[in-house]
């Protein structure tokens, strides 16, 4: 008997073993800072011990022996920040292809080497929410990335205890990308209903299909033909059973209400809407309804769907209950959430801690993670970033981003060339003028739309 | 917590009684302009110190009097106590007004279609209704440079106010023709080509440049001469800037192109200014030793190259700067040029300092656009273009109380303003009882 | 299922082959005189290097009927033997080609049709055509392959061009043009991370899901093949060639080889062998020093390209750069020297591994070699990459890989040791077929009239079409088919300003989008049939474009 549950035991260590190395996991103690805790108010004078990349104790005067030390007197401290929309880190961004490509994974096409990783982590940004775009009605699963800068393995960003999210996208971009692009539905707002409609619903059937096989198979003497495998709707019939959070990049608020129906009907509730520029206008149905919504600061008038937009987006859905986090959708925004979300004091004066939660514990909920980061509180993970004033100031630089406990960041030790990765052939680099974002259509205008116009223009 | 939708709502309901019979609701605010006292601010006059408890006299749309004591008579008095007095500021080079909707061609006006068209005037194509620009200078930018952009000569760009019902009320006094500097640089990630032929492409441009600068040049030597030429709109406008009328506006960034650039104006007598200069910080000293102002920005944009340190674009101003240079800080942007003044505080966070990087918003753009004595600082007898702070309008926690512009005051509204208004309670709410 | 025809069996075909296509019984007479006159020939004297670091010296080599006879001293030679006298001569097994593309051509792409929709496109629009052989697609007279047989190549195995599923490779010999000269057909199934462009799959994210799909798919398919076949009273199998193509792969008889460009991809196939549990050869292997213990770690076999990144970018940059531009070359240098090091690294760290020629240009290919033994490669594992590595990987060890008694006569006879820089390939005899190469081949005419197919890496993936240059009384036309931008199938336009001169080809071609002609300027140079330069899109960029001429027929 004993030896049995010897096995057991054993076999549960080696099963909860992930399958790749294990990260590195850190040890700090940061001293006599001023502590922005999110959840817990600030903290005059304290001390933060991470040890084995966990936050072990917030308080005054800790000590550690053999853990390294950094004076934080007269600096500010707060949680890494957290990006629930980004494009940085990723090879491909876009399977513009169909209307509905829930089969493909951002997991695949993680690249560690993208440099828009470090410069995140020089603005604080220790966790990105890498999506697919917004080229269809239903994109691909997304990954979270902890930006563990250095490594040459893409599986050490994932952060293995995330929710598992996929993008969904509404109205000009899928209309065009497959209705005016390709001749497909969905051409209208009316048609990206209906694709997601018909997806939930095929799932449904699928999910039988095997259901039956399956039960079949238990019958004696029964030889039951497999159903076809479909990777696709095998990830819907998952959101259906509540496994994955959708995220949608969404601007108005008739199609933003859609959705939010669509997915009442199915039962569905974990949803966050992404940009959401119209979201002020549904912010009770938001609040009620939904996980929420991620929203840029200020962006707007970009093309015709975010024409009607305000920048106290943040403030309007705020007061109205809606969690809310401000996102940055591209590789130039991610470098400054902090002074993005600042922004949101400027319109519609919101308090410090309303709005440093824009970027830390909001986020984490809508990545549902928010059990792990998004605040300094004992027992989460050691994801940190120390800055010389206030995070809210224009003036605020980041000096140092941990994450685990590990420094991915620091403003005075670091090289100025922080590649992984460079060319064996071109000494003439690019030179990027407008910024080379990672978008949410990358790869998509070049072929379907903007041939002919300006490839740097907004497509968010 | 909104003081200013209260002040609305007060002006609202008291001319309510007067529209009762109206067949709508509501008082639309229009910029008016009169007399008005700003009292007890603290001004920050840019050239002339800080003023404690201060006072500003604005009439007939002017700077009538500046100081610690000034009379109100009858004025209309606006107590600015605990809030702060600034001048205007400028972008040095915007697209607002030439676009309304980014993606929408037919909402596009800034890139005209041909390589050489210096002819093609900004100011006309400048929208003054567009719902930008009220959402622009609520932020205390007052004053931009509307720049076209596209070809090698894309156009000639115009400084306007952002207050005004014809581009005429709204043109602030300068023009300058636009030059795109032949770029060496590699235009992205995607751009494939080997680096033989990113030169040769480079010299083939820099060799049509010059083509064509020879004939802008011998057309202005012949017209000088009175020679009667055929029609030839573009080497007009080119030869304004041969002979020093225009100035020249070179859009350069890669610092080799900045190098090219300072030695292709070298024995040109014209009037240039470096705009773009991303890549500035690498040639500083000799952009100083050139003499040359530059107009440089976002500061809120990703490094030139995947090598540079992280920080690049923040730093670049203010080392320019140190260097000597008279800088400029420009948004590039269009509906959201009001970021001005984020831009310039990250350029002051990182290392150009608070003061200078003032200046390149305000009196350093009036001096390099040629309208230092009308704008640029508040000071007796220049316009009345300038706004109240209840702090330091870098910093986004601050709020802009009033905006003045050529003496106008401007409605403190737009329409995200509106939306707040409309839909901060939103009724009904979630339910329609 | 379906017959797979595994190498074991095609190595007992081909000694049958051998047997009778040389026997004596059917020879006839050649009026052309061209016929050689026997088929045994000995190579003496000569320092023969039997397999890496096994030489001898003074010794003679006998082949008969196509085999290595013996090899050795003192040798008894039979009446018919030709004499080959190679005092100072030094012998090599014949190398081996881990993956070649000499003589491959890509089959016409399928027309997209008025309807075509591009989330579901047909296999073959996709991209996927793992049904394919790639002897359909191959001319034996191609001068590819006489030029990678003068530096040594006896054997290759050929790769079907197209797209995420190519189709079956097969291994040929290097011999009489007489021969079909196939020793293997269906040896792996070939597979890239390209995706289809406008079409699904058409990014990598695509092509990891949808190969998943059909690899999972496949099993299901041979499942209810099997199930079918045991019972009455089911639903039929439907027949599904792609399926179908995927059983011997499923079975484990072929590998996939998955071409990689990268380190990022060779963790992307290294994961998808983790998943679904295929054997796998990875081509065109980069940057190991990065997956070095991922590599290790795997039952991979490793195919390695005798291509290197050129020195162009830093050669010729003068010292008096700036620290900031200097301190920029040196990471390139750095890198630079890095990819030399590659072979080395793998030596180092104990992997086997095989070169191909794909991807890289016969003429550099032992200036190559010498660069990456003087960055940390031995010789002797070079000599194995190039011989006995690659015949194991392509599991033909039994019968060609050494020179020993039994092999076939497969072998190089050069002035110097093989890597030294003055070595000179003086003959080359594959499958018992001499070459000699004391007559300098002249180079045919480069024209560049006739039809190229091209292809083109763009942000969503590749595109192609051809071009066809004819020349005129005043100067050249042409025209050129690429894939319409409306999204279905191909369109064609004239080209202009076509220029041709100092191997450099130019031209210009306007594409209808939205109502606007956009410009595309293209150029590039051309080497022999084979032209490498960029596209370029007014203020979009510029992608790399590569192409090759069609044979004129």
């Amino acid at each position: 008997m004993k030896k049995f549950t010897s096995i057991i035991a054993a076999l549960l260590v080696l099963g909860s073993m992930p399958s790749m190395a294990q990260t590195q996991k850190g040890s700090i103690l940061i001293k006599n800072a001023t502590v922005i805790t999110i959840t817990n108010g600030t903290l005059e004078d304290t001390d933060v011990l991470v040890e084995n990349g966990i936050i072990k104790k917030v308080g005054k005067n800790l000590s550690a022996s053999n853990v390294q030390t950094i004076d934080a007197t007269g600096k500010f401290l707060m949680p890494g920040i957290i990006d629930a929309h980004s494009h940085v880190g990723l090879d491909a961004v876009n399977e513009a292809t169909s209307p509905i490509t829930s089969e493909v994974k951002m997991e695949d096409v993680v690249n560690p080497y993208d440099v828009g990783i470090y410069r995140a982590l020089a603005g604080g940004v220790t966790i990105s929410h890498a999506m697919h775009g917004s080229a269809n009605a239903i994109g691909g699963q997304n990954i979270t990335l902890k930006h563990r800068f250095g490594t040459s393995n893409p599986q050490d960003l994932f952060m293995q205890d995330a929710a598992r999210t996929i993008k969904f996208a509404l109205g000009e971009n899928p209309t065009r990308v497959h209705g005016r692009g390709n001749n497909n539905q969905p051409r209208t707002r009316m048609g990206v209903e209906a694709v997601i409609r018909n997806g939930f619903n095929e799932a449904i059937q699928y999910k039988k299909t095997w259901e039956d096989y399956n039960a079949a198979l238990k019958k004696k003497g029964a030889t039951p033909i497999p159903p076809k495998f479909d990777t696709r709707l095998q990830t819907l019939v998952d959101i259906l059973d509540g496994k994955i959070i959708i995220h949608c990049h969404s601007y108005r608020a008739d199609e933003i209400y859609m959705l939010i129906n669509v997915c009442r009907e199915f039962n569905i509730t974990n949803i966050v809407f992404s940009h959401v520029n119209e979201g002020f206008k549904v912010a009770p149905e938001l609040a009620e309804y939904t996980m929420g919504a991620s929203i840029f600061a200020d962006w707007w008038a970009y093309k015709f769907e975010v024409y009607y937009s305000t920048a106290y987006n943040a403030a309007i859905l705020t007061k109205n209950g809606v969690v809310t986090s401000i996102n940055s959708d591209s590789g130039e925004l991610i470098r400054h959430l902090y002074h993005e979300a600042g922004k949101a004091q400027r319109y519609g004066e919101l308090t410090d801690d309303q709005t440093l939660a824009l970027i830390t514990i909001n986020p984490a909920k809508q990545l549902g993670i928010a059990d792990k980061v998004g605040s300094i509180e004992e027992g989460k993970q050691g994801d940190l970033v120390i800055f010389n004033e206030h995070p809210l100031s224009v003036y605020a630089i980041p000096q140092m981003t941990f994450v685990d406990g590990v420094k991915y960041f620091d403003i005075n030790t670091d090289a100025n060339d922080m590649r992984i990765k460079v060319s064996a052939t071109d000494a003439v680099e690019p030179i990027f003028l407008k910024e080379h974002d990672e978008r949410c259509m990358h790869g998509v205008d070049f072929f379907f739309t903007n041939f002919g116009r300006n490839l740097f223009e907004h497509s968010h | 917590m909104m003081k200013f939708r209260a002040i609305l709502y007060t002006v609202a309901l008291a001319l309510s009684p007067i529209l009762a019979q109206a067949q709508f609701d509501g008082e639309f605010i229009k910029p008016r302009n009169g007399r008005f006292l700003l009292q007890n601010a603290t001004i920050v006059t840019v050239t002339k110190g800080t003023i404690q408890n201060g006072s500003v006299l604005i009439a007939n749309g002017r700077i009538e009097a500046v100081g610690t004591n000034v009379a109100a008579g009858d004025a209309e008095v606006i107590d600015c106590s605990g809030q702060f007095i600034y001048p205007g500021m400028f972008d040095g080079g915007s697209q607002l007004g030439l676009v309304e909707v980014g993606s929408l061609a037919e909402t596009q006006d800034y890139a005209e279609i041909g390589q050489v068209t210096p002819n093609m005037q900004a100011l006309v194509a400048v929208n003054p209704n567009s719902i930008a620009i009220p959402v622009t200078r609520v932020s205390g930018v007052t004053t931009i440079l509307a720049t076209p952009s596209g070809g090698m000569f894309p156009g000639t760009a115009a400084l306007i106010n952002l207050n005004g019902y014809t581009p005429d009320q709204m043109y602030a006094g300068f023009k300058g023709v636009i030059l795109n500097f032949p770029s060496s640089a590699r235009r992205s990630t995607w751009d494939r080509r080997s680096d033989e032929d990113v030169k040769k492409d480079a010299e083939k441009a820099q060799k049509n440049l010059n083509d064509i600068w020879e004939r802008a040049t011998t057309y202005h030597q012949l017209v000088s001469a009175k020679a009667a030429l055929p029609y030839y709109p573009e080497m007009e406008q080119l030869a304004k800037v041969v002979s020093g009328e225009l100035p020249l506006l070179v859009e350069v960034n890669a610092a080799s192109d900045i190098e090219l650039a300072i030695k292709w104006l070298e024995n040109k007598e014209i009037k240039a200014i470096l705009t773009g200069v991303a890549e500035g910080w690498r040639v500083a000293d000799k952009i100083a030793a050139a003499n040359l102002p530059v107009i440089t920005g976002p500061m809120l944009a990703i490094p030139t190259r995947q090598s540079d340190r992280f920080d690049a674009s923040y730093t670049n101003p203010g080392k320019m700067a140190k260097a000597g240079v008279k800088v400029v800080i420009r948004s590039n942007d269009s509906e959201n040029t009001r970021n001005l003044p984020f831009n310039a505080g990250f350029a002051a966070a990182y290392g150009m300092g608070k003061e200078e990087a003032l200046k390149a918003v305000t009196i350093n753009s009036a001096e390099v656009f040629g309208v230092a004595d009308r704008l640029g600082s508040i000071e007796v007898g220049k316009d009345a273009t300038l706004f109240v702070s209840t702090g330091d309008p870098f910093e986004t926690r601050s709020q802009i109380r009033h905006v003045f512009i050529d003496g106008f005051r401007v409605p403190m509204s737009n329409r995200h303003i509106r939306f707040y208004q409309e839909f901060l309670e939103r009724s009904p709410g979630l339910e329609k009882n | 299922m379906n017959i797979n025809p595994n190498i074991k069996l095609f190595g007992s075909l081909l000694i049958l082959v051998l047997c009778t296509s040389l026997s004596p019984l059917i020879a006839q007479s050649d009026p052309t005189g061209e016929k050689r006159v026997t088929g045994t020939y000995a190579i003496t004297n000569a320092t023969i290097t039997t397999a890496p670091g096994k030489s001898m010296a003074g010794a003679t080599i006998l082949i008969k009927d196509g085999l290595i006879h013996a090899v050795g001293t003192n040798l008894s030679l039979p009446a018919e033997t030709q004499l080959i006298k190679a005092d100072s001569l030094f012998i090599y097994p014949g190398f081996i080609d881990g993956a070649s593309n000499s003589g491959i051509t890509k089959p016409n792409d399928p027309q997209k049709g008025e309807n075509f929709n591009p989330s579901d496109p047909s296999d073959e629009l996709a991209g996927i055509t793992p049904w394919r052989q790639v002897m359909d697609h191959f001319d034996p007279k191609s001068n590819q392959i006489a030029d990678w047989r003068k530096t040594g190549f006896t054997i290759a195995q050929l790769i079907p061009d197209g797209g995420m599923l190519t189709g079956k490779s097969a291994i040929v010999v290097f011999g009489n043009s007489k021969s079909s000269n196939v020793l293997a057909q269906n040896t792996g199934l070939y597979a890239k991370f390209r995706g289809s462009r406008g079409t699904y799959p058409a990014t990598t994210l695509g092509v990891m899901a949808k190969f998943r799909d059909l690899y999972k798919n496949a099993e299901l398919s041979a499942q209810h093949a099997r199930i079918f076949a045991s019972a009455a009273g089911l639903t039929r199998p439907e027949i599904n060639k792609t399926y179908e193509a995927f059983y011997p792969v499923l079975d484990k008889n072929i590998p996939i080889l998955f071409e990689v460009a990268d380190d990022l991809e060779i963790r992307r196939a290294l994961s998808l062998q983790k998943e679904l549990g295929f054997r796998m050869v990875l081509v065109g292997v980069t940057d190991v020093d990065r997956v070095i213990d991922e590599i290790k770690g795997s039952d991979t076999k490793i195919l390695l390209s005798l291509n290197l990144p050129d020195d162009k970018a830093f050669k010729d940059k003068k010292d008096n750069e700036s620290e900031d531009i200097k301190s920029r070359l040196d990471r390139v240098k750095a890198a630079h020297q890095n990819a030399l090091k590659q072979a080395g690294i793998l030596e180092k760290a104990g992997v086997k591994f095989g070169f191909i020629t794909l991807g890289a240009k016969s003429g550099d290919m032992m200036k190559n070699i010498r660069l990456m033994v003087a960055n940390g490669l031995s010789e002797d594992a070079a000599l194995a990459a190039l011989t006995i590595n690659n015949a194991e990987i392509l599991n033909i060890q039994k019968f060609t890989g050494t020179l020993e008694k039994g092999k076939l006569a497969n072998l190089i006879i050069s002035t110097k040791p093989i890597f030294a820089e003055e070595a000179e390939v003086k003959y080359v005899m594959a499958d018992g077929y001499l070459f000699d190469y004391d007559l300098k081949a002249k180079n045919k005419g480069n024209g560049i009239e006739g039809v190229w197919e091209y292809t083109s890496e763009t942000p969503a993936g590749s595109s192609g079409g051809t071009i066809e240059i004819k020349k005129g009384d005043a100067g050249y036309t042409g025209t050129i088919t690429y894939d319409d931008p409306a999204g279905t199938g191909k369109a064609s336009t004239g080209m202009n300003s076509i220029t041709y001169s100092d191997n450099t080809l130019s031209f210009n071609f306007e594409v209808p989008v939205e109502g606007n002609l956009l410009k595309v300027n293209v150029t590039g140079e051309i080497k022999g049939g084979s032209f490498e330069g960029n596209l370029s899109i007014a203020e979009y960029g510029s992608f790399p474009m590569k192409a090759n001429k069609k044979p004129n027929l």
